[in-house]
């Protein structure tokens, strides 16, 4: 009866411990791609393969959600600055411009890439779901400028971009109902671009059924699934780290649930004897 | 003096000792950076604290959180909507004063804005209704259609592909028993009985893995959360790993 009325702080010390020790000790996991995240991959291999490629990365993110969602945009942002694919970044949430200028900057440098001709920034739009039907029937319309406030008729990497068509993919960072309720509906359905997203892991299981329709054609869910996309990048980074405490807490977790209904099913007995 | 105010001293006293240990040992240096790393370090154990349960040092987080997010989203709409594109515009400032049609289009929206306002007063509140009823209308003539098109026709197709004899057609056979056998479980015109029954019990199933499934997720993204602000305590705070 103890292990049924435990206290909930002594799993959270358990929890605490978990996530803690995991994460000062050198050791790995096996990491494999899921079918998912191999599609984002792949769609940005496609994307390179093309001419003058050009994505759009929209980022619907804050600060609550960023240890899932930073390594995540930091990864495919590495992938498509290794692949001299052209980025455009945008905001659809308030809080999300001062971490994008940050994964920006920092991937950038990374790769010596140059403001206005391999990437351009132009910052927060509010609307949630208007910008999209906008930028699908008129980019520079929805954008006239950048985050500078430049016109981005004048900046190189947007000045040909007429509309969301111009774009060879893009590609939303989603911790909300951005992918779902935003892009799906009023974007792909409308227009029929290429659109991949990224995701909180919380998010992930509603955006399966759209995989298998193909409105969305490759998903990176939470920690897991940044890490999995550092894997095929070969580029280790603060999530593949993430992923040590990740597993092993699961395993806790496991065996608290294990322990709780095998003392349920124990005191069960007991009371109908 | 209570258990707990002698805990809050002797948190706030060891909060203050690891702090000067980090800067006297050079692991944080006197910059507005360091600062930041320390106060950042502070609010984030304070928020925690929590799970010992509520306490003076969690409210005081929670609001300077609230504080902080709306300023900063403020900040974020006026410089960047209401200043960048609505002002500059309409008040001709800048390199690009824009045609007048423009500055004309742009007085319809500003002014279904403003009505909005006029609820915060009881004689002309009613105004508020006209942007409501734009709101309410554009909102429904635009999601419906699109909403049916991605929730419903797009979702029927790959539900009703022809089934192969491979990986894909058994997804697919999954895929229709679950989607059948919930729609029985949630349909209530007939008791759930016999053939009935054993098929809504079906979708009962199906609906208890989707759930497990969303829950497995859910533990899998606050873990991450977690990791994120402990790697933040060892790495950038203590400097341990």
């Amino acid at each position: 009866m103890d292990l049924l009325n435990i206290d909930r702080r002594i799993i959270f010390v358990f929890v605490f411990i978990g996530v803690a020790i995991p994460l000062m000790l050198d050791f790995s996991f096996p990491i494999k791609a899921t079918e998912p995240v191999q599609r984002v991959f792949d769609e940005f291999e496609r994307v390179a393969a093309e001419e003058e490629p050009v994505v759009l990365v929209s980022f619907s993110y804050g600060a609550s959600t960023v240890p899932e969602m930073q390594p995540m945009a930091l990864a495919i942002l590495r992938h498509a600055f290794s692949r001299d694919i052209k980025v455009v970044a945008i905001c659809l949430w308030p809080e999300a411009p001062g971490l994008a200028q940050q994964a920006l900057a920092q991937v950038a440098s990374e790769y010596g890439k140059e403001y206005g001709t391999d990437y351009a920034f132009l910052g927060y739009k509010p609307g949630l779901w208007a910008p999209i039907i906008n930028m699908g029937q008129d980019f520079h319309d929805a954008w006239p400028r950048d985050a500078r406030g430049t016109l981005v008729g004048d900046i190189p990497v947007t000045s040909a971009i007429r509309d969301l068509n111009d774009f060879n993919l893009v590609f939303d960072l989603a911790a909300g109902d951005s992918i779902e309720f935003w892009w799906i509906p009023f974007g792909v359905e409308k227009y029929k671009f290429a659109f991949s997203g990224g995701c909180t892991a919380v998010m992930a299981p509603d955006l399966y059924p759209f995989l298998q329709s193909d409105q969305l054609r490759g998903m990176i869910g939470g920690l897991a699934g940044a890490a999995e996309y550092e894997h095929l990048m070969e580029i280790p980074g603060s999530a593949t780290a993430g992923m040590r405490a990740q597993s092993v807490t699961h395993l806790i977790i496991v065996a608290f649930i294990l322990l709780g209904n095998a003392a349920y099913f124990a005191s069960r007995r007991k009371v109908t004897a | 003096m209570t258990n707990d105010k002698k805990l809050f001293i002797g948190f706030v006293g060891l909060f203050a000792l690891v702090n000067a240990i980090l800067l006297g040992g050079g692991y944080l240096d006197m910059s507005w950076a360091s600062l930041g790393v320390i106060v950042a370090a502070g609010l984030t154990i304070s928020l925690y604290s929590f799970l010992y349960h509520d306490n003076p040092l969690f409210k005081l987080a929670e609001h300077i959180f609230v504080g902080v997010a709306a300023a900063y989203i403020f900040g974020i709409y006026w410089y960047q909507s209401l200043y960048g594109e609505v002002i500059v515009r309409l008040f001709s400032i800048g390199d690009d004063p824009g045609t007048t049609t423009q500055r004309l289009l742009l007085l319809v929206p500003s002014i279904l804005g403003l009505l909005i306002l006029t609820r915060l007063s009881v004689k002309i509140g009613w105004l508020s209704r006209i942007s409501f009823a734009f709101v309410v209308g554009v909102g429904a003539g635009f999601t419906i259609p699109r909403y049916i098109s991605a929730f419903v026709l797009s979702q029927i197709e790959p539900t009703i592909r022809p089934i192969t004899m491979d990986m894909d057609g058994l997804n697919l056979v999954l895929i229709m028993i679950g989607v059948v056998s919930v729609l029985v479980y949630f349909f209530f015109s007939v008791e759930h009985r016999g053939f009935v029954g054993g098929v809504s019990k079906v979708g009962i199933w199906f609906l208890m893995i989707s759930f497990g499934a969303s829950f497995g997720y859910t533990i899998m993204a606050r873990l991450s959360l977690l990791i994120g602000r402990v790697r933040f305590l060892l790495d950038d705070w203590l400097h341990v790993m």
